[in-house]
C-alpha cells in the first residue's frame, strides 16, 4: 500500500523564502556590492552616475583609500568612536550585569520587577533624536538647566561661578555622548542577560548551593560562564552598534567643539553630503569601517568560543582519520 | 475569551491597513490647509547657525493650498512663501485657487532641506518640486553650482525678465546671484542688506544721545573698521552694558566680506573673514558680550531686554526686527523692549540671508509657476507681493525691505517698534553692500568650521594658529580643496 503521507514540503520552504531573497538582493546586497566597488572609483558631485576605475582615469587603484586612512579626521572620528563607545560600554555592561544579578537571585526577590524592568528599558524607546537634542539644550551656554543649577547651587555655597560652556569643550562632550548611548541601552542589555539567566538549569545553582557557594561566587563563577552565548550576543551587537555609532553624536553636536564628537559614520557621511559629494571617498571609508567590524567580531567570536567543544571536534576528527587509515 | 481579543485585534490590523490605502480627495481643503504631524523642537545647535532657523523637525511639514487639478509641488524651508501662495489665492486670484492645487513642504533646518531637495529634484518625476525655494547661504549651490542645472530660466517660463526687471529696479545683487550664465533663473522677494539696530534708552544712558546720526559718530558708521565700535564697547561695559549679544552677530556682518571661500578651487581665507577670530578673542576675553550663539534662548532674551546683561545692539536687515525681534512678549506697545529700538548705519556694511524662489526645467506647470513667481518678485502694483509685504498689509505685523527700489520708493517704513523711525532709507543704503561676488555654493559648511574654530579659540581651546590649521584641515577632508 503507497504511503500517501510521504509528500516532501522542502519545496514550500523554498517558495515561501524567495519574496526575502529577491528584496535583500535587490535592496540590500546590490547596494552593498555597488558601494564596494565605487570605492575604486572617481564617482563624485550631486547626482552624478558616470563614473570611472581609477586606473582609467590614471590614479593607484587604491587613493581613495589612502586619502581616507591618512586624513586627520578620519584618524580622529575612529579615535572618538572607540574612546565614546569604551566609556559607553563599560558601565553598560556593568550596570547589565548588576541589574541581572540582583532580579535573578534565587534567595531574594524583589518587590516590583515587572515595574523596574519596564522603566530600565523605557530608554530604549526614546527615539535617539529626541535625546541628543534634549541634552544640547540642557547643557546649553550661557542659559541652560545644567548651567542654572550649577550656578544657582554655587551661590548657596557662597561662590560665585559663571556658567560653562559644556557643548564646546572636548571631554565633556565625549562623556556627555557616552551617558546618552549608556542610559539608552543599558535596560535592553539587561533584558537580553535576564533572557540568558532565565534558561539556565536551576539544578546547576543547586549544586553551586549544595557546594557551599555564596552570591559573589555563583554569579561569577556558575552564571556568567553559562550565559557564554549571551554574552557573545551582547558583545558583538554592541561593538557592531557601538562602531556605528551616529544618531545621538550627529544631533548633539554635529562637527562643532571641534569633531569632539565625530564618530566615523558621521566622517563618511560628510564626505558625502557636507557639499562636494565625494562618494568615492565615503565608500572606501564605509569599506574600511567593514573591515574593522569584521576583524574586531572575529576576534570576540574566537575568544568566547566554547574551548571544550573545539577539543572534542578535534578529538573526534583524528579519529575519523585514524579510522579510515586503519581501514 | 482570548479568542475574542485576537479576532479584535486581527481586524484592527486589517482595518488600519485598509484605512491607508484610500486616496485624498482634493475636496479634503476647499481653501484652508491641512497639516501632516511632525515634531518640531528648538535646539540650539552648538556653534553660531546662519541658517535663518536651527530648530529641527523629524519629518517634512505638508500642507495644500487651493483645489484645483493639477498640482505644484512647492518646497521650502519656512512658512513665509506658502503663507504667500495663501495670501494670493484667497485675495489675489481665486481663479488659480481652482485651476491649481499647491502642494507645499516645508523642512526647516538647512542641513535637513538641503538633500531633502537635491534628492527631490534629482529623482524627478510627479513629485518633484516645481517651484522651490533657496536661501542665501546655499543660494549659489542651486543657481550656479551643482544643482543648478535644475533651475529653468525664469524666460522660458514666459516671463519677461530684461524689462520687468529694470522696470522694477529689482537689487542688482539679487539678479547677480539668480543667474546662471546670465539668464536669469532665480530672483529673491527681498534686499537684505544690513544696519545697526540699537537700544534707545541705553545710548541715551550712556552716550547721551539716542539720535541716529550721533550713535553713527560714536561707533564710526561707514568707516569699514571696528575701531572707534571697540572704544565704545568699553564705555557701554564700564556702564555695565555688552555691547552685541554674542559673537555670532558680529559674524553675519564679517562673513560675506571680501573674496570668496574657494577661489581657483583653492581655499582662501579672507582678511575681514579672518579677522573674525580676532573678534570672537575680544568679545569673549574683555567680557563684551553675553556669549549667546545666535537663535538660542538667550539671544532672544537679550532681543527682549531680559538676559544676563542690557545688550547695546543687533546687526541684521529689516527681516530681522520684523520677525524675530517682534516676538511674543513684545507685540505691542508697552510689552518688553517695544519701541526702544533704532537703526542707523554700521561700522562696516553687510547683507545677511533672502530668499530667492526658482523653476524646475521642465515643469508642466509653467504657466501656474510663472503666475506665482512674477506676483512675488516682479509685480510692483499696490496688489504685487512686494508692495504689500512693504507695508505690512499681509497681516503678519511687519514691513519688510524688498527687491524692488520702485515699491521702496512708494513704500513707508515707519515702525513702531522703532519708536516711528522710518527704517527704509538706511535699510536701502545697506544694500548697497550686498554683492554675490564673497559667496561659494560650499558656504554653509566652510562657515560652519569656520566659526567653530573661532569660539575653540575664543574659548581658549586652541591657540589662532592652530584653529587655523583644524579649520584648514576641516575643509580638506570634508570638501576636498
Amino acid at each position: 500500500m503507497r504511503n500517501k503521507k510521504l509528500v516532501n514540503y522542502a519545496k514550500f520552504g523554498y517558495l515561501f523564502s524567495i519574496p526575502f531573497i529577491l528584496a535583500f538582493c535587490v535592496f540590500t546586497l546590490y547596494p552593498v556590492i555597488y558601494t564596494f566597488i565605487i570605492g575604486f572609483t572617481d564617482l563624485k558631485g550631486a547626482g552624478n552616475t558616470e563614473w570611472h576605475f581609477l586606473p582609467q582615469v590614471g590614479k593607484n587603484l587604491f587613493v581613495n583609500f589612502k586619502d581616507v586612512l591618512t586624513s586627520g579626521s578620519f584618524q580622529k572620528a575612529f579615535k572618538n568612536t572607540v574612546i565614546i563607545w569604551i566609556m559607553n560600554f563599560i558601565p553598560q555592561i556593568g550596570f547589565a550585569l548588576l541589574f541581572t544579578a540582583w532580579f535573578t537571585d534565587r534567595r531574594s526577590k524583589v518587590k516590583g520587577q515587572g515595574i523596574f524592568k519596564i522603566l530600565f528599558y523605557m530608554p530604549n524607546i526614546i527615539t535617539a533624536a529626541t535625546l541628543a537634542i534634549l541634552f544640547n539644550v540642557m547643557f546649553g551656554y550661557p542659559k541652560g538647566p545644567v548651567n542654572d543649577i550649577l550656578i544657582g547651587v554655587s551661590k548657596f555655597f557662597g561662590v560665585e561661578r559663571k556658567a560653562y560652556n559644556f557643548n564646546a569643550n572636548e571631554w565633556p562632550v565625549k562623556i556627555i555622548i557616552a551617558f546618552i548611548q549608556f542610559y539608552q541601552w543599558y535596560g535592553h542589555t539587561m533584558v537580553n542577560l535576564i533572557a540568558g539567566v532565565i534558561g539556565i538549569s536551576p539544578e546547576v545553582f543547586e549544586a553551586a548551593e549544595i557546594d557551599g557557594a555564596n552570591r559573589v561566587q555563583t554569579f561569577f563563577l556558575v552564571t556568567i560562564p553559562c550565559i557564554r552565548q549571551i554574552m557573545l550576543f551582547v558583545l558583538v551587537t554592541s561593538l557592531i552598534g557601538g562602531l556605528n555609532m551616529f544618531d545621538v553624536p550627529q544631533l548633539y553636536i554635529g562637527t562643532n567643539a571641534n569633531n569632539a564628537g565625530l564618530t566615523t559614520n558621521m566622517y563618511i557621511r560628510n564626505q558625502a553630503f557636507s557639499g562636494s559629494y565625494l562618494y568615492n571617498r565615503a565608500a572606501a571609508a564605509s569599506v574600511i569601517l567593514f573591515i574593522v567590524i569584521v576583524v574586531l567580531s572575529s576576534v570576540l567570536f574566537y575568544i568566547l568560543r566554547d574551548k571544550d567543544e573545539a577539543k572534542l571536534k578535534k578529538l573526534r576528527k583524528q579519529e575519523l582519520r585514524a579510522a579510515r587509515k586503519g581501514l | 475569551m482570548k479568542k475574542v481579543i485576537a479576532s479584535a485585534l486581527s481586524v484592527a490590523m486589517v482595518a488600519a491597513i485598509a484605512a491607508g490605502c484610500t486616496t485624498p480627495t482634493p475636496t479634503d481643503a476647499p481653501d484652508g490647509t491641512t497639516a501632516a504631524g511632525s515634531d518640531v523642537v528648538e535646539t540650539t545647535a552648538g556653534g553660531d547657525g546662519e541658517t535663518e532657523a536651527t530648530e529641527a523637525t523629524s519629518g517634512a511639514v505638508e500642507t495644500t493650498i487651493g483645489t484645483g487639478s493639477e498640482v505644484i509641488n512647492l518646497w521650502t524651508f519656512t512658512e513665509e512663501v506658502p503663507g504667500m501662495v495663501q495670501y494670493y489665492v484667497n485675495n489675489i486670484d481665486p481663479d488659480f485657487g481652482t485651476k491649481y492645487t499647491v502642494k507645499c513642504t516645508y523642512i526647516n533646518g538647512a542641513e535637513n532641506y538641503q538633500p531633502a531637495v537635491d534628492a527631490a529634484l534629482v529623482a524627478g518625476g510627479d513629485s518633484a518640486p516645481d517651484l522651490y525655494c533657496a536661501e542665501a547661504d546655499y543660494i549659489l549651490k542651486y543657481t550656479q553650482g551643482d544643482m543648478s542645472r535644475f533651475a529653468a530660466t525664469y524666460k522660458s517660463l514666459g516671463i519677461d525678465v530684461d524689462s520687468k526687471i529694470s522696470a522694477a529696479e529689482i537689487a542688482q545683487y539679487t539678479v547677480d546671484i539668480g543667474s546662471r550664465d546670465g539668464e536669469v533663473v532665480a530672483l529673491g522677494y527681498q534686499a537684505t542688506g544690513g544696519a545697526m539696530i540699537y537700544r534707545a534708552s541705553i545710548a541715551e544712558e550712556v552716550f547721551g544721545s539716542s539720535e541716529p546720526a550721533d550713535i553713527e559718530a560714536i561707533v564710526g558708521a561707514g568707516s569699514g573698521n571696528w575701531d572707534k565700535f571697540w572704544e565704545a564697547a568699553a564705555t557701554l561695559k564700564e556702564k555695565g552694558y555688552s555691547v552685541v549679544s554674542g559673537s555670532g552677530d558680529m559674524w553675519n556682518v564679517c562673513k560675506n566680506a571680501g573674496q570668496p571661500w574657494i577661489v581657483d578651487g583653492n581655499l582662501t581665507i579672507a582678511p575681514e573673514r579672518e579677522a573674525f577670530l580676532d573678534i570672537a578673542k575680544k568679545l569673549k576675553d574683555e567680557d563684551l558680550s553675553n556669549n549667546a550663539p545666535g537663535w538660542d534662548t538667550a539671544w532672544y532674551n537679550d532681543m527682549m531686554g531680559v538676559g544676563d546683561r542690557g545688550v547695546f545692539c543687533f546687526f541684521g536687515p529689516a527681516w530681522l526686527i520684523n520677525y524675530v525681534m517682534v516676538r511674543d512678549g513684545q507685540k505691542a506697545a508697552g510689552e518688553g523692549t517695544f519701541g526702544d529700538w533704532r537703526v542707523c548705519t554700521p561700522p562696516v556694511g553687510f547683507f545677511w540671508g533672502g530668499t530667492w524662489l526658482m523653476a524646475r526645467e521642465g515643469t508642466t506647470k509653467a504657466e501656474g509657476v510663472a503666475k506665482i513667481i512674477e506676483w512675488v518678485t516682479l509685480d510692483t502694483s499696490e496688489t504685487g507681493l512686494q508692495y504689500l509685504w512693504a507695508n505690512d498689509k499681509m497681516g503678519n505685523n511687519a514691513k519688510d525691505t524688498v527687491a524692488s527700489a520702485v515699491v521702496m520708493a512708494k513704500s513707508d517704513g515707519s515702525l513702531e517698534f522703532c519708536g516711528g523711525q522710518n527704517i527704509f532709507p538706511t535699510f536701502i543704503a545697506g544694500n548697497s553692500n550686498a554683492s554675490g561676488k564673497g559667496m561659494t555654493q560650499y558656504d554653509a559648511t566652510i562657515n560652519n568650521y569656520f566659526t567653530d574654530a573661532a569660539n575653540q579659540y575664543a574659548e581658549g581651546n586652541l591657540d589662532r594658529d592652530a584653529a587655523l590649521e583644524t579649520f584648514k584641515a576641516n575643509v580638506s577632508d570634508n570638501l576636498s580643496f
